[in-house]
């Protein structure tokens, strides 16, 4: 191996961490929901794409850093994560799969409609002064702005595995996700974790939106850049385990960059997806969740 | 002869329309004459749909004030053209419901295959002004007819550029020329890859070294691709792209310091897209997008009746929008004032009447917007050669033209490209 040679996959383990680190953003959340309410939000993305346009508006408006706009944006995401469930979710919450599925799909149609009559398909962008700035360190060169939404992710990611460990409230969600009509019995609200779950959830991936903006072009249908490898992550990674999420990111950010460096960019997805089945062929738990959490409370 | 003097007649019926156009307002209509225009307005390329409705509506409103077309008042009956199976369904819907016997359309060559298949089985004239799929008048449809080149065409004229004014500014011949090929994996970009790659190799004998397609919806890093492009160090990327990873590409060259001399694309997309220059501003100088002509296009290049045309239709667009005719707004103008010449000759809505009259269209470059001319095939295909096409190059955040240089007073810069920091 060649100097060339060494520099080159020092680049590659960078970029497979950064990404990963953007994937493991997107998919805390969504691993929440899943987890704890056995729901796939297939309107997860548009939920991202809510909080890209926070940031470009914070930012386009009144120049906020996306970075400060963070501070408004959790809070505001937690807000309609609370809304979304008393108006949506409330209702097909013990309903059947299917039901969950068109229904999350349809908030997901509406979503990206609403954003498209609200601000147009038109494809903007957040140019904070940081996601021009390029590190480089032992011949790897890397973004700013995608460096501090790694960070982020590990700091959300430990936030949320405490959280759901050894808080009063994370127990009783965990209760909840294991046996619904026991912790109802237990005189646990169910209804109230489910709204709580919900809310923290769409929290979590409101704030990685804001994050990713100055990254990525902002426009109605942005979350759908993402999603897709989000279900890959929380299936890799095990329903509801936030460190399975960050781990389960890595590998498919690793697998990507891999896989489109020495087969080309076109064989990634067939990569990850033909992993994506078998692990759901042969571990269906996922590769670092419970066994058997696959099927609690379903 | 006689066919000879049908073609002088059209011509000189052409130049009376145009000189009409450039005087007074024409007769004012009576009556209504609707066609149906199909856009993606809604979902991901609504965007461009938008634009591109945006461009319709302007130019109906230019036609009219002239007098309409077949003497009536040009109206649209619009569709939503999503996807592929709605496109379908919307031109069903426009034929049975609206009755129209003409649909234009439908900005993507993701969506134009569809519609014009469910409008020929109508037997409805299929009027595209924009999709470049080479597939759409390949299909032996009788009903199908293309004002803007195919992506075939875009293929040859970024060759063209890249074989005649970039290797000479870079002192070497162009089988000396590295060429790398980039493509977002639609047919819009597999059509323009293909045939930019087939006539680079084969016709200028330059040296291939990569040629990858991606999925611009599922493709969140372009660093692999770079550090494997570093490696082979092209002279020139023929990146084809839309328009969230083309800025994304860009970026993550100038943060890998990948130096490469030049960057060509086609098309209102991607590099193409006013977007890009706003995700990127001056750090996005450089790249190459063929396209309609922009800023710096010179007027006198043109015949007196294209100019007319041309600068009334400026003048529209900046009232409507504020800014210089984008793409969109040039391809669907373009193809709607020449419906409106067809339909003013045939005086008919009649398939073969109207198939006739297109066929005997004989405009030589500069006489309709855009600088076009029009010679169509029996398939129903305007010529590469008579639409006109340009490259325009970033400068400073605003795509200038600067190519074929007859027809610009702005000049290419940083060729071959410099380091990323002095490209200002």
């Amino acid at each position: 191996m060649g100097p060339a040679q060494i520099e080159a996959f020092a680049q590659l383990v960078v970029s497979a961490v950064l990404l990963g680190g953007i994937y493991a953003l997107i998919s805390l959340g969504l691993t929440l929901i899943f987890g704890i309410l056995r729901v796939v939000n297939f309107a997860h993305g548009e939920f991202l794409m809510l909080g890209m346009y926070l940031a470009f508006w914070a930012f386009t408006l009144w120049g906020v850093d996306p970075y400060a706009a963070l501070a408004a944006a959790i809070p505001l995401s937690f807000l309609l994560g609370l809304l979304t469930y008393g108006a949506v979710m409330r209702g097909v919450i013990r309903a059947s799969h299917n039901v969950q599925i068109f229904t999350t799909v349809g908030l997901s149609i509406v979503l990206q409609n609403v954003a498209l009559v609200a601000w147009s398909g038109d494809f903007r962008s957040v140019r904070p002064w940081h996601s021009a700035v390029v590190l480089r360190a032992g011949g790897t060169a890397f973004n700013l702005s995608q460096v501090v939404a790694f960070v982020i992710a590990v700091v959300l990611t430990v936030a949320l595995f405490a959280f759901m460990r050894w808080t009063h409230t994370g127990r009783v969600m965990r209760a909840t996700a294991q046996d619904r009509d026991a912790a109802t019995l237990m005189g646990i609200d169910t209804d109230r974790v489910y709204r709580l779950t919900f809310a923290i959830g769409i929290a979590a991936v409101g704030a990685a939106g804001v994050l990713v903006a100055p990254l990525y072009p902002v426009y109605p249908t942005a979350g759908l850049q993402f999603v897709l490898v989000s279900y890959v992550v929380v299936v890799l990674g095990g329903l509801g385990d936030m460190v399975g999420a960050l781990l389960g990111s890595l590998i498919v950010a690793a697998v990507e960059v891999v896989g489109s460096y020495f087969f080309g960019t076109a064989w990634k997805e067939v990569l990850y997806f033909l992993l994506f089945i078998a692990v759901l062929v042969f571990r269906p738990a996922g590769l670092f969740g419970q066994r058997g959490a696959e099927t609690l409370g379903a | 002869m006689r066919h000879r003097v049908a073609v002088l007649a059209l011509v000189a019926f052409v130049l009376a329309a145009g000189a009409l156009a450039g005087g007074a307002a024409g007769q004012a209509p009576s009556g209504e004459y609707k066609i149906g225009v199909l856009e993606p307005l809604t979902g991901p390329l609504a965007f461009e749909g938008k634009r591109h409705l945006e461009g319709y509506e302007i130019m109906r409103d230019m036609i009219n004030a002239r007098g309409g077309v077949m003497g009536k008042r040009l109206v649209f009956a619009v569709g939503d053209a999503t996807d592929p199976t709605q496109a379908a369904s919307e031109a069903n819907r426009l034929i049975t419901r609206e009755g129209v016997k003409i649909i234009t359309g439908t900005f993507s060559s993701r969506l134009c295959g569809a519609a014009s298949e469910a409008a020929a089985r109508h037997g409805v004239i299929y009027w595209e002004t924009s999709c470049v799929d080479p597939r759409f008048a390949q299909r032996g449809l009788r009903n199908v007819f293309r004002t803007e080149i195919d992506a075939t065409g875009f293929g040859w004229y970024n060759v063209e550029f890249i074989a005649k004014h970039l290797a000479p500014r870079f002192n070497l011949r162009p089988n000396q020329l590295r060429i790398a090929f980039l493509s977002e994996d639609s047919s819009y970009g597999q059509g323009v890859t293909e045939a930019a790659r087939k006539r680079a190799t084969g016709e200028f004998g330059m040296q291939e070294v990569a040629a990858e397609y991606y999925n611009w919806q599922a493709t969140n890093d372009f660093t692999p691709i770079i550090v494997r492009l570093k490696q082979l160090n092209p002279d020139v990327v023929h990146h084809i792209a839309y328009s969230t990873d083309a800025p994304l590409f860009w970026r993550q060259s100038r943060e890998q310091a990948f130096l490469f001399k030049a960057l060509v694309h086609a098309g209102a997309t991607g590099y193409g897209s006013p977007e890009f220059g706003k995700a990127l501003g001056a750090d996005g100088n450089g790249p190459f997008a063929l396209l309609e002509p922009g800023p710096g296009f010179r007027l006198e290049a043109l015949k007196p009746e294209g100019q007319r045309l041309e600068r009334e239709f400026r003048d529209a667009v900046q009232k409507r929008t504020g800014s210089y005719p984008l793409g969109g707004h040039q391809l669907a103008a373009g193809g709607l004032w020449l419906l409106k010449v067809v339909l003013d000759e045939a005086r008919t809505d009649d398939l073969e009447k109207f198939r006739a009259v297109v066929a005997k269209l004989d405009l030589p470059v500069g006489s309709l917007l855009n600088g076009w001319g029009a010679k169509f095939a029996d398939n129903g295909q305007n010529s590469n050669e008579r639409v006109q096409h340009y490259m325009l190059q970033w400068q400073n955040g605003q795509l200038v033209t600067v190519w074929p240089e007859e027809f610009s007073t702005i000049r290419a810069r940083w060729i071959p490209l410099g380091p990323w920091d002095q490209r200002k």
